[in-house]
């Protein structure tokens, strides 16, 4: 019997295989010839990006952009050595702060959203909704009063503050992912664990967050970005102090009023994504199952 | 080791009205023994077992296990290893890491876990596995690592819950047999869930049947199968199922189709005041007899040969109704489709009579 | 309550985190902003408390709502924005969804290079907002952006993108679109893997064509996805303002509601905190009585969330 239903799939995933490779010349073409444009169009703006972060400030603003036109490294080197601003200092909080912000914000949301999917608790399904609501409300016009509690918590101007606020922002997305996620691993699991000898946090801890990998990545990456590229509550709330920027902030000075130093810019744009695409690269073969099985069931 | 004790316990589930999923169910499970839970689905078995486990709360009454009340004990305190249907491996870590976790948490020593493991996958067949993930294994395999888990552990009872329902007829039947034996072998109290009366019989010391959250009946499989309490019992128990039917009754006895089936005067007794009974008699005690003795007129709807004997399903008139008897015969000679047989009663002392509205089994 | 206590007690352990963070920096912010709507608040009469200066600013009901709501164009022209707003919301949800599910769909083929391509194309999504933003900026740029180059180079017209012109609106979609899109595809890729290869087999045995089989397999095998991801989309892109106000800065043609909050809320001296406010609960407003339709559509189609 077993044996039967086997080989029958055998002779399916060939029949699959056959007609796979039978598609017509035309549709293969078509086929790579559309994502061929569309990965383009994805790429083509960073590309752009780094083409014109070679040349110089004046090359940058030609009324016919060439690929190369006087290109050299001279933005980096410049951008690098700090003679725009400390580029390094805003590099490292802007690190700091987003990896901070990863881990707080993740780990709260996994714990809130592990809560949500195995625990039925009474103010469950308010706390659902408010994570929409959270979502509906622009913040950023709330600085005012964020402000304000930042200094009644004593946080004003330091970059745990900035950390929460982050997480405020990041966090209803990621309890919704990871409670997802979370319902996809079956609560026998669980069970288990607590017959094993775990407590219902030990569970969470050391058999639902290693089997949570592709929902965690998710969550980090949406999490870091998050924090990576914001610029209105930076600005808002740290410290004008140049050694205490974000890079998004810091970028600013590349923007005057009249002129813009676009060579200049995009050096440093590039310099600004990279850690942000090695972050994404690491998690993206993550992404799909992750995404899938939070939103799934939402 | 240890003894096990329900006492009136209950699982409420709320709701509206609320369910009694387990309704004041009371049972000893002595030290060493080996019992099954079985019923169909719903029944609450699978409820008790995890009562039992500390995975469901106990609403009302109390669990004992080795003399000791845990019922609001957590499960890491109440020294139980339970198998699970799906198996429930840790699909992150080794098969060894699986066997060894619970230990690991209890902070048993390294080579020690690695002894307790190794030995357990030896007594399993499970050496050459030990280094896997569960994705790699195959379902038994799965299966014995889950088992394997268990025994590690050492635990005072051992609770598994349809543990063979995910492995196909030839391996389950394998199997079976073998969770008896390391069960006999390790002496370990173990209650089993299932909903397959077979398993329950060949596996259970005891075999406690349940329906509805209610226990209908607790024995051994023989006094199951011999004197059931009640007709949901006598119908459940036993494969085909025992032929249940609603059939007037007289001082002479049971009437059904042109017979009338002698009853003990003690059955008799216990039927006092009834006009009706249900009637009860296993396929086996039926027999089919020559054209010309005396038996009721059955027709032929279908045969199942099975080998060594072969199963007929006929239509019988009781009263005005049509009612469908299932008669074993022998193999080699079963009569054929359409066929109009006789069919007559082999063992009077076979025949079980229960209350037509409560159920109960009439006995003296 | 004890026994409540020990039942619940983890549960609410492991939300308290997220409850005290949410309480804390969002409800409270929250109740004062909707308390700031009907005041006059601006940086002129806030307290300060760094140069120790206290709040002067006056309760004033509900004037700023019927400011705004009188759609006058000193506060903002409230209706034609929250038309605009439409617009955009609509239009960048609608090609994020065909785009991001034609994709989705051609990935989910067996396609030689496919780990490659599926990189590439959820790339923009990696790429800070703020990045794009300046890289898209500069491709519009009516002079000197590759756009126009191009668009010269072959004949056709080079509009002023982000003129003051509608340009500026259909350039800023584009932008988003670009962002939104590999967001879209992963999830809705996700989604069409979740769909059991048996059912797509059942339907070439019961005689459907392709057409049918997405019409009557994969779309409805999609639903429950389609529904969360389409509600975010919405609601996020309701609330983008990081694009629009990046690109087109305070651009009338490209204002949608909520960069005018932001516009107020930056711009001049007078920092006007009043009806920042107010726009950002009418923004609520306006998203919540669409989510409430959403659900009651949803569920209409036994669709529940």
């Amino acid at each position: 019997m077993t044996l039967d239903a086997s080989s029958l799939k055998v002779v399916q995933a060939g029949g699959n295989r056959l007609r796979r490779t039978d598609r017509s010349k035309g549709a293969s073409v078509a086929l790579h010839a559309t994502l061929i444009v569309a990965s383009i169009i994805a790429v083509f703006p960073v590309f752009w990006v780094f083409v014109t972060s070679l040349k110089p400030d004046a090359r940058a603003v030609e009324p016919t952009p060439k690929l190369f036109n006087e290109s050299s490294l001279d933005n980096y080197t410049r951008v690098l050595s700090g003679e725009k601003g400390d580029f390094l200092a805003w590099f490292g909080n802007s690190v700091v702060i987003a990896l901070m912000t990863t881990v707080i914000g993740v780990f709260i949301s996994a714990t809130a959203g592990y809560a949500a999917s195995r625990f039925r608790f009474p103010g469950k399904r308010g706390l659902m909704m408010s994570f929409l609501l959270v979502q509906m409300f622009p913040f950023a016009v709330l600085i005012v009063p964020l402000y304000n509690i930042l200094i009644a918590l004593g946080l004003n101007g330091t970059s745990f503050g900035l950390v929460l606020v982050y997480c405020t922002t990041a966090v209803p997305f990621c309890t919704y992912m990871l409670k997802g996620y979370f319902d996809t691993v079956p609560s026998d699991i669980d069970e288990a664990g607590r017959v094993d000898g775990l407590s219902p946090f030990g569970v969470f801890w050391r058999l639902i967050m290693p089997l949570a990998k592709p929902g965690l990545a998710v969550t980090s990456f949406y999490a870091f970005l998050t924090a990576w590229g914001e610029v209105a509550f930076a600005s808002a709330f740290l410290s004008a102090a140049d050694e205490s920027k974000t890079l998004a902030v810091g970028l600013q000075v590349f923007v005057q009023q009249n002129r813009t130093e676009w060579g200049h810019l995009a050096a440093a744009s590039i310099l600004v994504a990279i850690p942000a695409i090695v972050v994404f690269y690491l998690v993206q073969r993550f992404l799909v199952q992750g995404l899938a099985s939070g939103a799934v069931k939402g | 080791m240890a003894e096990v004790s329900y006492v009136k316990a209950s699982r409420i589930f709320s709701g509206n009205p609320p369910v009694r999923a387990v309704d004041e169910l009371s049972l000893e499970v002595s030290d060493g023994e080996f019992l099954v839970l079985v019923g169909p689905s719903g029944s609450g078995k699978s409820t008790a077992l995890r009562m039992l486990a500390g995975l469901e709360d106990i609403d009302e009454g109390a669990i004992h296990i080795g003399g000791k009340d845990v019922t609001n004990v957590p499960p890491k305190g109440r020294d139980i290893a339970m198998v699970f249907q799906s198996y429930a491996l840790y699909p992150h870590m080794t098969v060894a890491e699986n066997m060894g976790f619970a230990l690991k948490l209890r902070g048993v020593p390294k080579t020690e876990i690695k002894a307790k493991v190794e030995e357990a996958a030896k007594m399993l067949d499970l050496q050459k596995y030990l280094e896997r993930k569960p994705k790699a294994l195959s379902g038994g395999q799965r299966q014995r690592v889950a088992m394997g888990r268990a025994i590690v552990r050492e635990p005072s009872v051992f609770l598994m819950d349809e543990p063979l329902s995910n492995l196909d007829a030839k391996l389950r039947v394998e199997t079976r047999a073998n969770i008896a034996a390391l069960q006999q072998r390790l002496g370990t109290t173990t209650i089993y869930v299932t909903h397959d009366q077979v398993e329950a019989m060949t596996m259970g010391h005891r075999v406690a049947v349940l329906k509805d959250g209610l226990l209908q009946q607790c024995d051994t499989p023989r006094a199951l199968y011999d004197r059931p309490a009640n007709a949901f019992v006598a119908g459940f128990i036993g494969s085909p199922a025992m032929n249940l039917k609603t059939v007037p009754i007289s001082a002479e006895g049971a009437k059904l189709d042109g017979i009338i089936v002698p009853l003990t005067r003690s059955a008799l007794d216990a039927a006092g005041g009834l006009d009706e009974v249900t009637f009860g008699i296993r396929p086996e005690a039926l027999g089919i007899v020559p054209s010309g003795e005396e038996g009721m007129d059955m027709t032929v709807e279908l045969v199942e040969e099975l080998g060594a004997d072969a199963l007929v399903h006929g239509a019988v008139k009781i009263g005005d109704a049509s009612q469908r008897f299932v008669v074993r015969v022998d193999g080699r000679t079963p009569p054929t489709l359409g066929q109009h047989v006789k069919v007559a009663v082999r063992d009077t002392t076979e025949i079980h009579l229960f209350h037509p509205e409560s159920g109960e089994r009439l006995e003296a | 309550m004890r026994r409540f206590l020990d039942r619940y007690w983890y549960a609410y352990a492991m939300v308290l985190p997220v409850v005290v963070v949410i309480a804390v920096l969002v409800l409270y912010p929250l109740a004062q902003g909707v308390f700031f709507t009907f005041t006059n608040i601006n940086e002129g009469n806030i307290a300060n408390p760094i140069l120790d200066r206290p709040a002067t600013y006056d309760v004033v009901g509900f004037k700023n709502y019927l400011n705004v709501l009188s759609g006058g164009e000193s506060y903002g022209a409230f209706w034609s924005t929250l038309v605009r707003t439409l617009i955009w919301t609509f239009s960048c949800v609608f090609l994020h969804y065909t785009v991001g599910l034609g994709l989705a769909l051609l990935l989910n083929r067996q396609v030689r290079g496919r780990a490659l391509y599926r990189v590439l194309l959820i790339l923009p999504w990696a790429v800070p907002a703020f990045i794009s933003a300046f890289a898209w900026k500069y491709m519009f740029n009516a002079q000197y952006g590759i756009i126009n180059q191009l668009l010269r180079s072959v004949g056709l017209p080079d509009p002023v993108w982000l003129g003051q012109s509608d340009w500026a609106l259909v350039s800023v979609i584009i932008v988003n679109v670009w962002l939104g899109v590999p967001f879209m595809m992963v999830a809705l890729l996700g989604g069409l893997q979740s769909i059991p290869g048996d059912l797509y087999e059942a339907a070439e045995m019961d005689g459907a064509t392709p057409w049918q089989r997405f019409r009557h397999v994969t779309l409805p095998g999609l639903r429950s996805v389609s529904s969360t991801v389409v509600l975010l989309g919405i609601i996020w892109t309701f609330n983008m303002f990081p694009v629009i106000y990046l690109i087109a800065g305070p651009n009338p043609n490209a204002r949608i509601l909520v960069t005018y909050a932001f516009e107020r809320f930056f711009s001049g001296a007078s920092r006007d905190y009043a009806i920042a406010s107010t726009y950002g609960v009418l923004i609520l407003s306006v998203l919540l009585v669409f989510a409430a339709i959403y659900r009651r559509a949803l569920r209409k189609q036994g669709e529940v969330w």
